[in-house]
């Protein structure tokens, strides 16, 4: 053993304890996953009993983690069922209760931010988002001279972002509503590139959801809680819209602005609108994501 | 065989020799960095409120007769002939520039109801002859608890989509057949002495993910 | 078979023990690498505790210097293979050991690539819902999905080849063209493949018209095509000067003169060649005598000098034992061209072609060494196998010549130039007709609404790139010093052109208006650091085992002696 060879050594093993140094933050990694999540198949894999088992875990989860034990079920989608939204810019006073209300439905974090809808304050005569306003605080609403424009998930019959998901984490279900598999998802952020919207969220830190805030009845493609590192968006609040209830924004709004049913019934109030108004719009229609989302004046 | 190492021998190879003593000692100092320097940590915002519950009530912003009935609520308010006479129907007072006078009892009252002073008469929906119901312009009485017919007497288009449900907001069960809805009638929002909906405080605007909240912008003021 | 096997394990071990020895430099350059490489390790940590928070990206702009750097490398990857183009399509030997080192940046970039990506992900543990067949692919529909396939299966065919022809060269073999040519052909194909793919990943998505532009794809190769061979014109210089071993002045004896006298070449000799150099055999007994003629035989110590640069003489050698090193002078510093052992040449390009010795060839041990006139050589030579083996050895030296680099200089030269015609195009289009699809090309080259952040950054670059055409297209830049000026110009522009210039604008402003600005923060940068190290970590490693192999002077034919 030359001297050269034993110093070779001793940098070597410094340098494999500098290393082993370096990697000591991951004692800290607590609940990243344990062996049933990361071997959790595909949703669309998934048969009753394994879901069954799935769902039981989530339930096991949250209860320990926020002391309360909710109910997480797995909604299907309904036959002959399609989902459409419209929203009446004639009314909306920019109050934003819709945004507050769909956060407290479905477990959104509140600190990293999260709100999956964001309302936009425009000037009379455009719609050019370069002039609009996310962060309008006057003291009363709505303010002359402007409207009040929620975006929210548009739920594209063309979605620009299932087509770009590398692992199919995100697809569109019959009944229209875009959703996300929060346990497949690998948080590569592509899907929020390709939005037109600005409707899709992502887990930058773990979700912090006051306990007696916490919204229990959960499904599993919508309101459970979620990870750091997970997309998430509106769903149309799936818990609630596939038990055929109206979703958290439609039943706060003040001014009976947003409107929700079920197109293919023509007795709904969205084909009522869709048929007897005549000035309704997609938003940015040029992209051809043809979204499920109308805006729609009082004439 | 050529050897990068032993041509640096003699001076050079003394000189090999501390640096990679140096290196083995840097690598020592840098662990001892690493555990030193900790976990580090998440940087959110420090501080976000808790929305105040009343940004997510769903409770109609006022309370119709109808509502008041079903809580069983005290309605002596709306017994007009505790003070009336039965048959002699108030008088409506107008004062220099033909404003109505609203007399000191029902002080609460603002009338306000359409442009032009063009619902300046008590009595275009109150029913002069039964103080206790409600007239439309063709002489139909309507009673307090159905008032969409009489606003939709004049306000036939929006009458049309409130029945259809566009007007007016719908809660319950989108799935009729799944369960039942609620309704909300025009006092529930509109005053009927001045229906036009007051502006109102906004609930607070997004925080950004990092760093202070950025000012409102003026979109007219902006480049 | 499991000798061949056995082979194999002892090359990769020597090549393996190899990247731990060096001189004090090599030492202190691999110490100061691995160092910033923990702290990226420990940053990633970091992250993948607290999440992408403790980055500074946020929804508004959920890409940020991660995809930069990813999108950057990708292009130098696809450009180190390019450069195989002059090598193989129009057959200029000068560069062909250059293109190993290509193709090795180009692994290198693609490792480098890959990590990008894996820290960008908020979930790197579900990697395997990627794999085809295990998780779900989204091939067709997904441009990501097309990019997994090609970057890996890139990096694959670089591994082969250079793996491949670095072995055959460290057994002495002639490398079987079947087994690499088509795979080089199919890595210049690819190489364009992977950076078009990258490309699409932007284009392809109609909510961001900054980037939903056709320009995008021919502006990312030119730009790479600028970016990358720049690289390498700076990393052979580096190898240059760093297998330069003592400053001017070849040890050794000072004339010819001093050799002890050289005996005529006989039957034996070209025996004991045989013994070494098989495909001797195949030479006729007829041409055997012809080449004899004038043909010696030297037996020389350490140190005699046996041939000496820029003299001009006729003879080829043969070392029939011992060994012989073949050093280069250039610039002030001497480096090793090529190691010849038992059965192996030197001296025979410039004697073939009549042109002045490139380098000085010493004795490096007491050696025995057969001396032919080029005329002998050419009868030797009339055998075809002779013929093949003495041909393909000719390349085998590693001369890094100025010519070399300046062909690649003109592939920078003109892409630059096809880079900043382009930019031209781009910025014709976003403001003449001031249509509102303007906003994130306003973000980028005079602010917006007030903010202005990347402002100074692509004025910055394209002044950079601008000077550095001016550089290029002037003579000027004939001369290394302003190449290098040059070519450091280069990377830097394209750097921040397609990290801040490319990627950041896209997200700003926000499909619904909103400008939120992006900065890094401390814990992505030291990530950052930590990737780059790690490729220039891999690279050094690359060269430290490739270089001694391509001068011969890690073969199979001295295993067992110490490095």
């Amino acid at each position: 053993m030359t001297r050269r060879n034993f110093l070779r050594g001793a940098a070597a093993v410094s340098g494999l304890t500098a290393l082993a140094a370096s990697l000591s933050p991951l004692l800290e990694l607590s609940d990243f996953t344990n062996v049933d999540q990361f071997m959790q198949k595909y949703y669309k894999e998934l048969t009753p009993d394994e879901m069954a088992k799935v769902l039981k875990r989530i339930e096991g989860e949250v209860q320990r983690q926020y002391g309360i034990r909710p109910h997480v079920r797995d909604y299907k989608p309904m036959d002959g069922v399609e989902f459409v939204y419209c929203l009446n810019l004639t009314r909306c006073i920019g109050c934003r209760k819709c945004v507050h209300a769909c956060v407290a439905e479905n477990n959104q974090s509140r600190n990293p931010e999260i709100q999956y809808i964001r309302v936009l304050k425009l000037p009379h005569g455009s719609l050019d988002m370069d002039k609009a306003d996310h962060n309008y605080a006057p003291a009363a609403v709505p303010e002359p001279g402007f409207f009040y424009m929620p975006v929210q998930c548009q739920q594209c019959k063309n979605p620009p972002c299932v087509k770009v998901c590398p692992v199919h984490a995100t697809w569109q279900e019959t009944d229209g509503i875009t959703v996300i598999d929060y346990s497949w998802c690998i948080g590569c952020r592509y899907c929020e590139a390709a939005c037109p919207y600005f409707a899709r969220r992502f887990n930058f830190a773990d979700p912090e959801i006051p306990k007696n805030r916490l919204n229990p009845n959960m499904s599993y493609l919508g309101n459970r809680p979620r990870k750091r590192g997970v997309m998430e968006k509106c769903h149309f609040c799936i818990q609630r819209t596939r038990a055929g209830r109206y979703p958290a924004c439609v039943e706060v709004c003040p001014v009976g602005a947003r409107k929700f049913g079920n197109i293919l019934d023509p007795e709904s109030e969205v084909s009522y609108i869709l048929r007897e108004k005549r000035i309704f719009i997609q938003l940015k229609e040029e992209m051809g994501t043809s979204p499920r989302f109308f805006y729609y004046f009082d004439v | 065989m050529e050897n990068l190492a032993g041509k640096n021998r003699g001076k050079n190879g003394a000189n090999t020799n501390y640096w990679l003593g140096g290196i083995a000692a840097a690598f020592l100092g840098l662990g001892a960095f690493f555990l030193a320097n900790g976990r580090g940590h998440a940087v959110a915002q420090p501080n976000i409120p808790l929305v105040d519950p009343k940004f997510i009530a769903t409770t109609p912003w006022r309370e119709t007769y109808a509502d008041m009935v079903k809580a069983n609520e005290d309605l002596s308010d709306y017994d007009c002939y505790g003070c009336h006479e039965r048959k002699n129907p108030p008088p409506i007072r107008y004062d220099a520039n033909q404003k109505i006078i609203i007399p000191k009892e029902h002080a609460d009252i603002v009338m306000a109801h359409g442009a032009h002073d063009r619902n300046n008469l008590c009595y275009n929906c109150h029913n002069e002859q039964n103080l206790l119901t409600l007239q439309v312009r063709d002489g139909r009485e309507i009673k307090f608890d159905n008032i969409p017919q009489l606003c939709g007497s004049c306000h036939g288009p929006t009458l049309r989509d409130w029945e259809a449900g566009a007007h007016g907001r719908t809660s319950g069960y989108w799935n009729r057949s799944l369960g039942g809805i609620q309704r909300l009638s025009c006092a529930n929002c509109h005053n009927p002495h001045s229906p036009r909906i007051p502006t109102r405080e906004p609930a607070p605007g997004p925080y950004p993910l990092r760093g202070p909240s950025p000012a409102s912008a003026n979109p007219e003021t902006s480049p | 078979m499991i000798q061949a096997t056995r082979n194999y394990f002892t090359f990769l071990w020597r090549c393996g023990r190899i990247a731990f020895v060096g001189d004090w430099r090599y030492y202190a350059w691999m110490g100061l690498l691995t160092a910033i490489c923990l702290f990226g390790l420990n940053a990633y940590c970091k992250q993948l505790v607290h999440g992408l928070i403790v980055t500074g990206m946020t929804d508004e702009v959920s890409w940020g210097v991660y995809i930069a750097n990813f999108t950057f490398l990708v292009g130098v990857a696809a450009a180190a293979v390019m450069m195989v183009i002059p090598v193989y399509i129009y057959g200029n030997e000068d560069l062909h050991d250059l293109v190993i080192f290509g193709e090795l940046l180009a692994v290198a970039a693609i490792v480098m690539c890959l990590a990008f990506v894996t820290v960008d992900l908020g979930r790197p543990d579900r990697f395997w819902h990627l794999i085809p067949g295990v998780g779900q692919f989204n091939f067709p529909a997904s441009m990501l999905s097309w990019d997994v396939i090609v970057l890996n299966g890139y990096l694959l065919l670089n591994v082969y080849i250079c793996g491949y022809l670095l072995y055959c060269r460290y057994q002495k073999k002639k490398p079987s063209k079947w087994f690499y040519y088509p795979f080089v052909f199919i890595a210049i194909v690819w190489a364009v493949s992977i950076h078009t793919v990258t490309a699409f990943l932007y284009v392809g998505l109609g909510g961001r018209p900054f980037w939903n532009s056709a320009i995008v794809g021919p502006r990312f190769l030119a730009s790479a095509f600028t970016a990358g061979p720049a690289l390498i014109i700076l990393a052979l210089q580096v190898v240059r000067r760093v297998t330069a071993s003592a400053p001017a002045g070849i040890t050794g004896r000072a004339t010819t003169s001093a050799l002890a006298a050289p005996r005529p070449a006989t039957l034996e000799d070209l025996d004991l060649l045989a013994h070494h150099l098989p495909e001797l055999e195949t030479v006729s007994m007829d041409d055997r005598l012809a080449s004899l003629h004038g043909a010696t035989v030297l037996d020389v110590a350490t140190g005699d000098v046996l041939l000496r640069q820029r003299t001009t003489e006729d003879s080829a050698f043969f070392v029939l034992s011992g060994r012989v090193v073949v050093k280069r002078e250039e610039n002030g510093r001497s480096r090793i061209t090529r190691s010849a052992g038992p059965g192996e040449q030197f001296g025979e390009v410039s004697a073939l072609a009549g042109t002045p010795r490139v380098a000085t060839a010493t004795a490096e041990e007491r050696s025995l060494v057969l001396r032919l006139p080029a005329a002998s050589l050419r009868r030797l030579m009339q055998s075809h196998k002779m013929n093949d083996i003495v041909q393909s050895r000719m390349s085998e030296r590693l001369m890094i010549t100025d010519h070399g680099l300046l062909m690649l200089r003109s592939i920078v030269q003109v892409s630059m130039l096809i880079n900043v015609f382009l930019l031209l195009n781009e910025v014709f289009k976003e403001f003449y007709s001031g249509n509102l699809h303007v906003a994130s090309a306003k973000y980028l080259f005079i602010g917006l609404h007030g903010h202005y952040a990347l402002v100074p950054w692509i004025w910055t670059a394209i002044g950079l790139n601008v000077i550095a055409m001016a550089l290029l297209v002037l003579p000027l830049s004939r001369s290394l010093k302003w190449l290098n000026v040059a070519c450091v110009l280069c990377i830097i522009g394209i750097w921040i052109e397609k990290g801040m210039g490319l990627v950041i604008p896209g997200f700003i402003p926000t499909p619904l208006g909103a400008i939120v600005d992006y900065r890094p923060s401390l814990n992505e940068t030291l990530v950052c650091l930590g990737i780059w190290a790690f490729g220039l970590l891999l690279y050094t490693i690359f060269l430290r085992m490739a270089v001694p192999i391509l001068q011969g002077r890690l073969s199979k034919a001295n295993e067992g002696q110490e490095l």
